[in-house]
């Protein structure tokens, strides 16, 4: 039994949600594995001789840190909603038209090619995985189009033989590679959070931002496009534009994501669909829920992954996975009790 | 068209802003900061980084080494900085280091990257071969003031090693298979620093020249390059006796390769020849004892 | 007066070998029920989708309202023109009532959301349907005649002149069958929709329909009243089978009976007489 929304309770909700993320991210600030005390941050950062650690811990690694794991943890749930309602399938995930092949291919390369410059302080890594993402989902839409018009099925088919294709090739070049690329690309592609200039966060979460919000302009459209295409047309929304659209910012966002983190999976899955499972179907409160509890679930997730096996880290992935996993299974058998299986 | 223009501005005004507020952090700290003369608090991202630190009689200097620094035993009892592949950084500023040493490779040298941004000293030596390793001790010296008995340390390194070559002789060189890693078999390739460790001891890579460090081989390639010997690194430290006989029984299938046919096949502490570090000599040695035992048989 | 729907030597194929429908010209005046018929694959559900825009005629025009169909934008065809077709479950779950204001899209305001006009339309369709008290539960838990009657709903809350209908009655029971048409019947009446249904049930469509259009698979087509289109030859024509007709008031009925059907000697041999009895 769903009561209808409101912008009334979209706000509430949304504010609600942006409180508990603003609380979480406090609380992850406080913890790693050294210990500091909030009165010695407030200290203030110390000369170079007699530099103030809790500040420096606080302000220069975690705070940044963990922005970055909100940004990208919005990007990627964002990303996910729309690709689950484009493809009308709830299992599809930001990665599904290759654009994590395309990362990775992109990333093998800046570092096969030996490039050691960087742009405003990025490495040569993260603009080669953020080109070759782009660049492969727009291969996988120009292979789609072949197929006919914007189908489905079509779509999804490029994007396995894209994965595929890239995926040898990327196995191709591993192989011929030396070991130590090899390890900093795999090292790179399997996730992590690093501290990143702030400039650099601005932009990144600038344009993250910019795309949650173009989306969540279109999400009426999106909610008739997820219900059925045909529907669509005859409801009078403009099917091929929103889609492309739609696509486009969310590739453009997710390989933001990948470009500032590498390949973090799970997110883009799970919270998409938890969020819906308890607030429903409706767009309009997808986005901006989604983005925030995905930004909530990539900090705690984080987080976790420094301390758990202290000093040592684990992947992001791999703790996204081992907690979405179960939590999402949880949250599945308890709603499938409530509404009985439909055929 | 409107929307587009607003959309424009919207976007200039944003990166103004950021600029505005975080001038370019990235610049003021590009600059290599000067080396210290005096580092009283130094931090060691690698096993051989600590010991070359201990070598140079600093052991009261040093605040934090790896998880995996692990001789002299006195390296670990000081604060853990994380591992070699990954490092802890919070752990790293919260030692208040003078100096953070690092190797070169891609995950250290990010995190040097990382802790100069941040505004703290770091060195960053690149150890890949025996005469890097050897440069390598001489830029720690003169790092911090220790060029002396960086000097002596090489000196003594470079005598030890002379020696061993001349006992040994370069002719007759005997050959060795060198194995990291059974399943998929890996070997150790013309272009490392064990390949120098080998010849240093009077022996010469039974394999060829090949494009990767430590190529994958497949058995064919272990009969038609005929070792002499065989070696193996051992995978823990216990029991090398018995790692030692079921290495023969594992190796006993290539049975008419020399190595297998006089038993000559090894399982040795890894510590010395993985490690390219002052223990050099030592662990030269260990091969040269196992390609011609009945040379060091007293 | 011209019709609002009005359709000119209107040909398409699928293919280019075979042509489904070749040089179809008629005209539908406003507030008319029209009942289209034919066998199958005679292009009965090519046709509607022509008339909604979602297939290009290879030759020949369509006008909605006196403007050619291609020049309207979807938003602005989907106010003249609203198409209900096969009920179905959506992957995700979205409630009646989140289903019927979906109908309103084009309406929303600048932040996405409907306004209480927008409401209003919606619950009235939900009335008019009989829907009214499903309103939150999602559309999976419905049967499938209560669904088809949401789709209607959503179809109706668009708030066109034209209806559009795909056998909107296929696999429901009796009751609901004709539930469907009457309420067809009414909004064409109070409302002054023009209706055009693709159906099977010649018989609903005889009592229902003001105009029927027979579709032929030789691309053949009638098109006319009720009683000038509908007589066993015209059937047997058509669909290849031959029908008991019998008189129920204003209008026949045709019971189609087949070689081993119990009563198949009561249709009489000879094609030019009609049955009365």
């Amino acid at each position: 039994m769903k009561e209808l929304l409101t912008p009334r309770k979209l706000v509430v909700r949304t504010a609600s949600a942006g409180i508990v993320l603003i609380a979480a991210m406090f609380v992850c600030l406080l913890i790693g594995t050294e210990s500091i005390s909030l009165k010695a941050v407030f200290h203030g950062g110390g000369e170079l001789s007699a530099v103030n650690p809790d500040y420096e811990i606080f302000v220069k690694v975690r705070l940044p840190r963990i922005i970055l794991a909100a940004i990208v943890g919005a990007a990627l749930a964002c990303s996910g909603v729309v690709f689950q309602a484009l493809l009308r399938n709830p299992l599809a995930d930001p990665y599904i038209l290759g654009i994590s092949s395309g990362a990775g291919l992109g990333a093998i390369i800046a570092v096969l090619s030996g490039f050691n410059w960087t742009l405003w302080g990025r490495s040569p890594i993260a603009i080669f995985a953020f080109a070759g993402a782009l660049g492969t989902v727009w291969l996988v839409w120009f292979i789609g189009r072949l197929t006919g018009k914007f189908h489905v099925t079509g779509l999804l088919l490029a994007g396995v033989v894209v994965n595929a294709f890239f995926s040898a090739v990327i196995m191709f070049l591993t192989s011929v590679a030396k070991s130590q690329q090899v390890h900093a690309t795999i090292f790179w592609l399997m996730g992590n959070m690093t501290e990143e200039d702030f400039f650099v966060l601005w932009i990144g979460g600038g344009c993250v931002l910019a795309g949650i919000l173009a989306l969540f302009n279109i999400s009426p459209q999106l909610n008739v496009i997820s219900f059925g295409e045909d529907d669509a047309k005859s409801i009078g929304v403009n099917t091929a534009r929103i889609q492309i659209i739609a696509f486009g910012i969310a590739a453009f966002i997710t390989a933001i994501a990948v470009s500032l983190s590498g390949l973090i999976g799970f997110v883009g899955l799970v919270v998409p669909h938890a969020v819906r499972l308890v607030f429903g179907p409706d767009h309009r409160q997808l986005f901006p829920l989604s983005g925030i509890v995905g930004a909530i679930f990539l900090v705690v997730a984080d987080t976790l992954a420094r301390i758990i096996v202290a000093p040592a880290q684990l992947p992001v992935g791999v703790v996204t996975a081992i907690v979405g996993g179960p939590f999402f299974l949880v949250l599945l058998v308890r709603h499938s009790k409530k509404v009985g299986w439909l055929k | 068209m409107k929307k587009w223009l607003w959309l424009f501005v919207l976007i200039v005004c944003w990166t103004g802003a950021g600029l505005a507020i975080f001038d370019f952090q990235q610049e003021q700290n590009r600059n290599d900061t000067p080396l210290l003369t005096q580092a009283d608090r130094i931090v060691s991202m690698a096993p051989n980084l600590t010991e070359i630190l201990f070598a140079l009689g600093l052991e009261e200097r040093i605040v934090g080494v790896t998880l995996d620094s692990d001789y002299p035993s006195a390296a670990t009892k000081k604060t853990k900085m994380g591992t070699f592949w990954q490092p802890n950084i919070e752990a790293v500023i919260a030692a208040k280091p003078d100096l953070v040493i690092t190797l070169g490779f891609d995950q250290q040298r990010n995190l040097a990257e990382r802790l100069k941004r941040i505004g703290f000293n770091s060195l960053t030596v690149n150890i890949e071969k025996v005469s890097d390793l050897f440069e390598a001790i001489e830029i720690i010296g003169s790092a911090i003031s220790k060029q002396s008995e960086a000097y002596l340390l090489v000196g003594d390194i470079m005598e030890k090693l002379n020696k061993l070559s001349a006992l040994v002789g370069t002719n007759d060189r005997v050959k060795v298979l060198w194995v990291v890693q059974r399943k998929p078999l890996r070997v150790a390739g013309r272009d490392t620093f064990i390949n120098e460790m080998i010849e240093l001891a009077g022996g010469e890579n039974a394999i060829g020249p090949t494009v990767h460090k430590y190529p994958p081989i497949g058995a064919e390639q272990v009969i038609a390059c005929n070792p002499d010997v065989i070696i193996e690194p051992a995978m823990n430290q216990e029991n090398l006796t018995k790692q030692q006989a079921s290495a023969l029984q594992y190796w006993s299938k290539f049975k008419n390769v020399p190595a297998l046919i006089n038993k000559q096949v090894y399982v040795i502490p890894a510590d010395t020849v993985t490690r390219l570090g002052p223990r050099l000599y030592e662990g030269t040695m260990t091969i040269a004892r196992c390609l011609r035992p009945e040379l060091f048989a007293n | 007066m011209s019709g609002i729907i009005e359709v000119e030597n209107l040909s398409f194929s699928y293919a280019p070998l075979s042509t489904v429908l070749k040089n179809i010209s008629f005209e539908v005046m406003s507030g008319t029920f029209l009942a289209v018929a034919g066998p199958n694959g005679a292009g009965k559900s090519t046709l509607l989708n022509l008339l909604c825009g979602m297939l290009v005629p290879k030759s020949g025009t369509i006008r909605i309202d006196a403007v050619a169909i291609e020049s309207y934008k979807t938003d602005d065809l989907a106010k003249k023109v609203a198409v209900v077709r096969q009920e179905s479950v959506p992957v995700f779950g979205f409630s009646v009532i989140e289903m019927v204001l979906m109908a309103r899209t084009p309406h929303f305001g600048q932040l996405g959301f409907e306004s209480k006009a927008d409401r209003e339309i919606a619950n009235e369709a939900l009335e008019a349907t009989d829907t009214a008290q499903f309103a939150l539960r999602p559309l999976g838990s419905l049967s499938s005649g209560e669904r088809q009657r949401v789709f209607i709903a959503r179809a109706l809350a668009q708030n066109t002149a034209i209806l559009l209908l795909d056998e909107p009655t296929s696999f429901l029971d009796l009751k609901h069958q004709v539930g469907i048409y009457d309420l067809l019947k009414a909004t064409q009446l109070e409302k002054g929709k023009t209706i055009v249904a693709v159906t099977h049930d010649i018989n609903l469509a005889a009592q229902y329909a003001d105009e029927v259009l027979l579709l032929g698979a030789d691309s053949s087509y009638n098109i006319g009243k009720i009683e000038d289109i509908l007589f066993p030859e015209q059937i047997e024509k058509v669909f290849g089978i031959r029908t008991f007709a019998g008189s129920v008031g204003q209008e026949k009925f045709f019971l189609p009976l087949g070689k081993l059907a119990k009563d198949s000697r009561q249709i009489n041999s000879k094609p030019n007489s009609s049955q009365q009895k």
